[in-house]
């Protein structure tokens, strides 16, 4: 019976031993999971005024993207075609808005024609153009014109329609 | 030496000549060449022997006689079954045998493998008499040149200037690649004259030939610059607008050229020496091309004052113009022969651009170059026998030669694109 009694105390020993230990490791039982965020603020992508991309580009960059178009003549004349008046008004405009730039426009032929007439042509070409443009309000002084004669081809070709494609006044903005 | 001037009546129908008569008459002048025999040049007894050498002085040489329209070199057959040739005792029965009139006899020596020496003996067959000798020495590279002389001093002493020595001054390469060289007249030995990326072109020779205009736009416009091909040196000589096709005076040191620094292209006259320059015409017109007559008192000048560009003839002081073509809308580049009698120019009928010839004593107008491709550019031999003009008859542009009255047409350059040919006026 003693043995018995021995027993039983010392199992419960053990067992009032084993819960202490349990008490001391337990944890904190978890809360729910909290989000963490903020929103994001609603900023439009930039969208550059022309201004500013004129500000941004090099004068190689705005000439590649070809912003003045270039004019083309009839054979043997350097009077302005009714069809290239409307791209002469858009250069305009242009050159109107960006004041600070400056332009130098340059006359060139097909190569039926003396090299020697050719180099007078291209430059009433080039003239002829700088008038008109000049006419619609672009100060003359920021504009330059040189003649090429039929120096620099645009097209190799020998039909009407590269003569008429080499038979130009292009625009080329050499100031911003 | 008998030569009567033949006149050889030509009658030929050009398709081109706007409107409806047609008839062109083309009168050629000729006049029976001089049999020119040439044995082969004998070496000396001292001298080494350099065939390649001696053969290049002597195609040279034969060839200068053959472009001469003056001697005929006799074919080298005729005069293959004659006894060898020893310059010291010369049958000259063997050589009126074989209808050669003038006998050139050549002796070269070469007493080091770089120098040559060749001494010409020239005789007259028919009176067995000795006309002249002359000995020119250099170094071997120079064998052609000696050859030129050779052939210049028969020029001169059959009372005909002397051409083989001349240069022509032209642009070689496209678009921007554009650069002065000079070559021979027959287009040997081509030497660059200017190196950069810019456009080089229509280049002209100064009074005394050593130096040339031209126009370049190295400072990105078409500027006129003076270079002197010896120093090397080279001067601008203009500051706006377009400045080109320069012509220097063959009798002072004035230059007329194209400018357009005022506004518009006009022809100005400039002292060479002062720098003072006075504008000759005046008309919002294109007034372009000019060119000196040989005696310096008149200029001929394109202007498209009448609407389409026509040549016109002022005084050298800017009064007195006449317009000298009427017919076609189209001419240019006006070279004045040197015994100032005609008139080579471009004209463009329909759409084809060819070279003709104004005599201006006849006012008459004949063709030159016949309808293969463009031609353009021409400019006189000093002799004013022959001309160089630019065609793209073979695809590309290259210079060529031609007699005057249409005969002989040859290329002188290949490779490339060649262009814009200046003969040089005169040869010392």
């Amino acid at each position: 019976m003693k043995k018995l009694v021995i027993l039983c105390v010392a199992l419960m020993l053990v067992l009032l031993f084993a819960s202490c230990g349990k008490k001391e490791a337990k944890v904190e039982p978890q809360t729910a999971v909290e989000k963490v965020e903020e929103p994001t603020p609603q900023v439009a992508k930039p969208v550059l005024s022309e201004e500013e991309l004129f500000q941004q580009k090099s004068l190689e960059q705005l000439n590649k993207q070809g912003i003045l178009a270039k004019i083309n003549f009839d054979y043997d004349s350097y009077s302005i075609r009714d069809d290239m008046k409307p791209i002469l008004e858009k250069n305009a405009d242009w050159l109107t808005r960006f004041k600070t730039s400056m332009i130098l426009i340059e006359g060139h032929c097909d190569e039926r024609g003396t090299i020697e007439y050719n180099m007078a042509l291209g430059e009433k070409r080039a003239e002829a153009t700088r008038n008109y443009v000049a006419a619609l309000g672009v100060t003359p002084e920021r504009i330059k014109i040189v003649s090429y004669g039929k120096n620099k081809p645009l097209v190799k070709g020998v039909d009407d329609a590269s003569f008429f494609q080499n038979r130009r006044a292009e625009f080329v903005i050499i100031k911003k | 030496m008998k030569r009567t001037a033949l006149l050889i009546l030509f009658i030929l129908t050009t398709a081109g000549l706007r409107g409806q008569q047609e008839i062109t008459i083309r009168i050629r002048e000729g006049m029976p060449m001089i049999p020119v025999a040439l044995p082969d040049i004998q070496y000396t007894a001292a001298s080494l022997k350099d065939d390649s050498a001696r053969d290049e002085i002597q195609k040279t040489l034969l060839a200068d006689l053959d472009f001469s329209r003056i001697f005929k070199p006799l074919p080298r057959d005729y005069y293959r079954y004659l006894p060898p040739f020893n310059p010291q005792a010369i049958n000259f029965k063997d050589w009126a045998s074989v209808q050669a009139n003038v006998l050139i006899a050549g002796e070269l020596e070469i007493s080091a493998p770089d120098r040559l020496v060749l001494s010409v003996k020239v005789y007259e067959v028919n009176g067995e008499r000795f006309i002249f000798s002359r000995t020119f020495g250099g170094k071997k590279e120079f064998g052609r040149l000696i050859a030129h002389r050779v052939a210049d001093e028969m020029m001169k002493h059959f009372s005909e200037k002397p051409i083989f020595t001349s240069k022509i001054v032209y642009v070689s390469g496209s678009e921007n690649e554009q650069e002065i060289f000079m070559m021979d007249y027959d287009g040997a030995r081509p030497t660059r004259l200017t190196f950069n990326t810019f456009i080089d072109m229509l280049p002209s020779w100064s009074r005394n030939n050593e130096k040339i205009l031209f126009t370049s736009y190295r400072r990105l416009n078409p500027d006129l610059y003076l270079f002197d091909i010896y120093s090397g040196q080279s001067d601008i000589i203009s500051a706006k607008g377009v400045n080109y096709a320069a012509d220097w005076s063959p009798v002072e040191d004035k230059t007329v050229y194209t400018s357009s620094k005022e506004g518009n292209a006009e022809i100005y006259l400039r002292d060479m020496q002062s720098g003072a320059e006075k504008r000759l015409t005046f008309n919002p017109a294109i007034d372009t091309s000019p060119c000196w007559s040989p005696n310096g008192r008149e200029i001929a000048f394109t202007s498209q004052r009448n609407g389409t560009p026509q040549i016109y003839i002022m005084d050298a002081e800017g009064s007195n113009v006449r317009r000298i073509t009427f017919e076609g809308t189209y001419h240019d580049s006006s070279a004045w022969s040197p015994d100032g009698s005609r008139l080579a120019f471009v004209s463009r009928i329909d759409t084809r651009f060819d070279i003709y010839v104004y005599n201006l004593k006849r006012n008459e107008m004949s063709k030159l170059t016949e309808n293969a491709g463009r031609n353009e550019n021409p400019s006189w031999s000093p002799d004013g026998r022959h001309l160089a003009f630019t065609s793209n008859r073979g695809g590309r542009y290259q210079i060529y030669l031609i007699d005057y009255d249409g005969q002989n047409v040859k290329a002188i350059t290949s490779g490339g694109e060649n262009r814009m040919p200046k003969w040089q006026k005169s040869v010392k």
